[in-house]
C-alpha cells in the first residue's frame, strides 16, 4: 500500500495558508493526512516530481488547478435537495422577510444560476410547495439560468437518475416525479413547466439585466473559481440582479469575504445568507 | 504567565504570520482563538459565534477595519459589545482617534511584542496580569 | 397556482445615464456600470474617481477600471494607496491586485516608494509577479528596509512565494532587526517553507 509522500510541516502550511487565502477553506493539522494524499494524487497525475513546482501551478492556477484539488474536499454532485439547510433557511426566514417588504400581490421572484442540469430551481420548488406555508397565498416565480445550453435543455426536460434523487423520501419522488423505467424519472409535467430555463452568462451584464430584479438568488459554487476581476463583475452583476433588500445564498464552503464587499452579511438559524442592502431605488 | 481562562479571541488580520504570531502567543495563555482575513469574515464569525474579544488590524482586503469595527457596532447589543482591540502599522495619533471614533475600545501599534499582547488581552477581558 | 411561469422576463430598460456625478447614488452606480462597459469609458471613470463619496460607486469604479486593466487604469488608482481613509486604499490594493499585468511594471517603484505605508501596502503586488521576479524585489527591499512594518510585509509574501535565492537577503534582515521578536518569528517561518534547494 503505498503511503504518500511525505509533506513537510513548511510545506502543508504554505499550502493551508495559500487555500485558506484563495478559498477560505481551513485545512487544519487534523486535515493533514488528505491534504498530502492530494497533494500526491495530483503530483502523480500532473505528473510533477517536486513541490515547489507543483505549489508554483497550484499558486497560479494553471488549467483550474484550485478547483481540481479541492474537489477532492467538496461534494460536487448536484442533487435535490442539496445543502437543505439552505432551503430551510429560504422557507423559514427569507421568503417571510421578503413578503413583509413587498407590496400584496407582488410576484416573489427566485433565481437559480447557475442551475446546471435543474436540481436546484426544481428542488426550490419542491421544497417550496411541501414547506412554505405561505405557498399557496403568495405567486412565486423560479428561474434557472446556465451558461451550457446543454444544462439549460436538459433542465427542460427534467428527467434525472436515481443518483440525483437520493436524498429525497419515496413519498417525494412519488408525489413530483414519474418513472420513465429503468433509473430515469422525470419531473411532473406541472412543475417542469412553472420553472423557466434559460442560458445567461454570470459575466455579461446585458445577459443578467435581461432577467429583472430576484428577491432571491442561489449562486452556489462557481464564483470561488473564477479571478479577482471576473468576481468583482460577476458580484456586481448579481448585486444589480438583487432587489434592494433581496437576498443571495452560496455554496456553503464559499464566504463574500473572497468575493465583495457589496452585500451585507446576515446570520440566520439555517444559514449565512448575503443581503443587497434594503432602502434605496431599483438600481 | 496570565491564565487566558479559555476566553474567545478572534483575530482578525490578512497576514497570515501575524496571525499564526498572535495565536501562538494566545493559546500558550491560555486563550482560545479563531481567525479571520477580512472585516466580512470577521463578521461572519462573531454573528455566528460569541467572542471575548476581537484583535483587529485596519488594511484588509474587501473590508478593513475600520470599516468592519462601524458594521459591527450597528449589530444587535450582544455583538455589538464586543471589545475590539486594534493593533495595526499606522502610528500617527489620528489613526488611533479613527479607530476610536470607529468603534476600537483600544489602539495599540505593530509590531507588538508577544508578551505584550498577552497582557493587553487579559487586561481587556478582564484577567488579572 | 402558486409557482408562476412568464413566457419571457422582463426586459429591464433603464434611460440613459446624464453623467458620473448627478442624481441619487443608485443612479451614479448605474451610470458608472454602463460606462465601464464601454471602450473610452476609462478617462470618464477616472475623472469621475476623485469626486465620488459613496462607497459602492466608488467600488463600481474601481471595479470598472480594473476591468481595463491599462497603465491608465493602474495610474488612476495608484494615488488612492496613499489615501488617509482605510476604506480607499483597500478598495485600491483590491483593484491594483485585480489587474496584475498592467500593475507589474509600477511595482518596483511603488517598492521604493518614499512613504512606508505604500511600500508595505505595495509587497501584496509582489505575489502575482513572475517568481524570480518577485524574489529579486522583495530581496532588493529587505536588504535596504528600515521600517519594520514594511519588511514583515515582504517576508509575509515571501513565505509563499520565496526561493533559495532571497535567503541571503532574508538573513539580512534579522539581523538588522534583532531585537523585534515578530520579525525574527517570520523570518524564520518563511526561511523554513523556503528550506533547501
Amino acid at each position: 500500500m503505498n503511503e504518500p509522500p511525505a509533506v513537510t510541516g513548511e510545506e502543508f502550511r504554505k499550502v493551508s495558508d495559500f487555500l485558506y487565502r484563495r478559498t477560505g477553506m481551513l485545512f487544519t493539522e487534523t486535515k493533514r493526512y488528505y491534504v498530502e494524499r492530494r497533494i500526491a494524487d495530483r503530483m502523480s497525475f500532473l505528473k510533477i516530481g517536486s513541490f515547489p513546482t507543483y505549489f508554483g501551478y497550484l499558486r497560479g492556477d494553471v488549467d483550474g488547478e484550485i478547483e481540481k484539488f479541492i474537489n477532492a474536499f467538496t461534494v460536487n454532485e448536484t442533487y435535490f435537495y442539496r445543502e437543505e439547510h439552505q432551503l430551510r433557511c429560504l422557507s423559514t426566514d427569507l421568503l417571510n422577510e421578503r413578503v413583509r417588504a413587498k407590496k400584496p400581490g407582488e410576484t416573489l421572484r427566485i433565481w437559480s444560476v447557475p442551475c446546471a442540469t435543474g436540481e436546484e430551481p426544481y428542488s426550490i420548488a419542491m421544497w417550496l410547495l411541501d414547506n412554505w406555508p405561505e405557498v399557496d397565498v403568495q405567486d412565486i416565480e423560479i428561474v434557472g439560468s446556465d451558461i451550457d445550453t446543454e444544462c439549460v435543455a436538459a433542465a427542460q426536460r427534467g428527467e434525472f437518475g436515481q443518483r440525483a434523487l437520493m436524498r429525497l423520501s419515496p413519498a417525494l419522488i412519488e408525489k413530483y416525479f414519474e418513472a420513465l423505467g429503468e433509473d430515469r424519472w422525470r419531473i411532473v409535467a406541472d412543475l417542469r413547466q412553472s420553472v423557466q430555463f434559460t442560458a445567461a452568462n454570470l459575466m455579461n451584464r446585458s445577459e443578467t439585466r435581461q432577467h429583472g430584479k430576484f428577491d432571491i438568488i442561489f449562486c452556489r459554487n462557481v464564483l470561488i473559481y473564477f479571478d479577482d476581476a471576473s468576481r468583482r463583475l460577476a458580484a456586481e452583476n448579481l448585486f444589480e440582479s438583487l432587489v434592494p433588500g433581496g437576498f443571495i445564498c452560496l455554496g456553503h464552503t464559499e464566504s463574500m469575504s473572497r468575493i465583495s464587499p457589496l452585500f451585507e452579511v446576515r446570520r440566520f438559524a439555517d444559514a449565512i445568507v448575503y443581503q443587497r442592502p434594503p432602502g434605496g431605488t431599483n438600481g | 504567565m496570565a491564565d487566558g481562562a479559555g476566553k474567545r479571541i478572534l483575530v482578525v488580520d490578512d497576514a497570515s504570520l501575524v496571525r499564526r504570531f498572535y495565536r501562538d502567543a494566545l493559546e500558550r495563555a491560555g486563550f482560545e482563538v479563531d481567525e479571520a482575513l477580512n472585516g466580512v469574515e470577521a463578521l461572519e464569525k462573531v454573528l455566528g459565534e460569541p467572542f471575548d474579544l476581537a484583535i483587529v488590524d485596519v488594511n484588509m482586503p474587501q473590508m478593513d477595519g475600520m470599516t468592519f469595527l462601524r458594521t459591527l457596532r450597528r449589530q444587535s447589543a450582544a455583538v455589538s459589545s464586543l471589545p475590539a482591540l486594534v493593533i495595526s502599522t499606522e502610528a500617527a495619533r489620528q489613526d488611533a482617534a479613527a479607530a476610536r471614533a470607529a468603534g476600537a475600545n483600544f489602539y495599540l501599534v505593530k509590531p507588538v511584542s508577544q508578551e505584550r499582547l498577552v497582557e493587553h488581552v487579559s487586561i481587556m477581558c478582564g484577567l488579572p496580569t | 397556482m402558486p409557482l408562476v411561469r412568464r413566457p419571457s422576463p422582463p426586459t429591464e430598460v433603464a434611460a440613459a445615464p446624464a453623467s458620473l456625478t448627478e442624481g441619487t447614488s443608485d443612479q451614479r452606480w448605474a451610470a458608472v456600470r454602463a460606462v465601464a462597459e464601454r471602450p473610452d469609458g476609462v478617462p470618464l471613470l477616472a475623472a469621475a474617481l476623485p469626486l465620488e463619496s459613496d462607497p459602492r460607486v466608488r467600488e463600481a469604479i474601481f471595479t470598472g477600471l480594473a476591468r481595463a486593466p491599462t497603465a491608465e487604469s493602474v495610474e488612476a488608482v495608484i494615488p488612492y494607496l496613499r489615501s488617509d481613509d482605510a476604506s480607499l486604499r483597500t478598495a485600491a490594493i483590491d483593484a491594483l491586485r485585480a489587474m496584475p499585468e498592467a500593475t507589474r511594471p509600477y511595482v518596483a517603484g511603488l517598492l521604493a516608494d518614499p512613504e512606508a505605508d505604500v511600500r508595505l501596502l505595495s509587497c501584496e503586488f509582489a505575489r502575482t509577479l513572475p517568481e524570480s521576479e518577485a524574489n529579486r524585489l522583495l530581496g532588493d527591499l529587505l536588504v535596504r528596509e528600515t521600517e519594520k512594518n514594511v519588511a514583515a510585509a515582504a517576508v509575509e509574501v515571501l513565505a509563499e512565494i520565496g526561493r533559495p535565492e532571497v535567503l541571503p537577503a532574508l538573513a539580512s534582515c534579522a539581523e538588522r532587526f534583532a531585537g523585534d521578536g515578530f520579525l525574527q518569528f517570520s523570518i524564520k517561518e518563511a526561511a523554513d517553507r523556503i528550506g533547501q534547494p
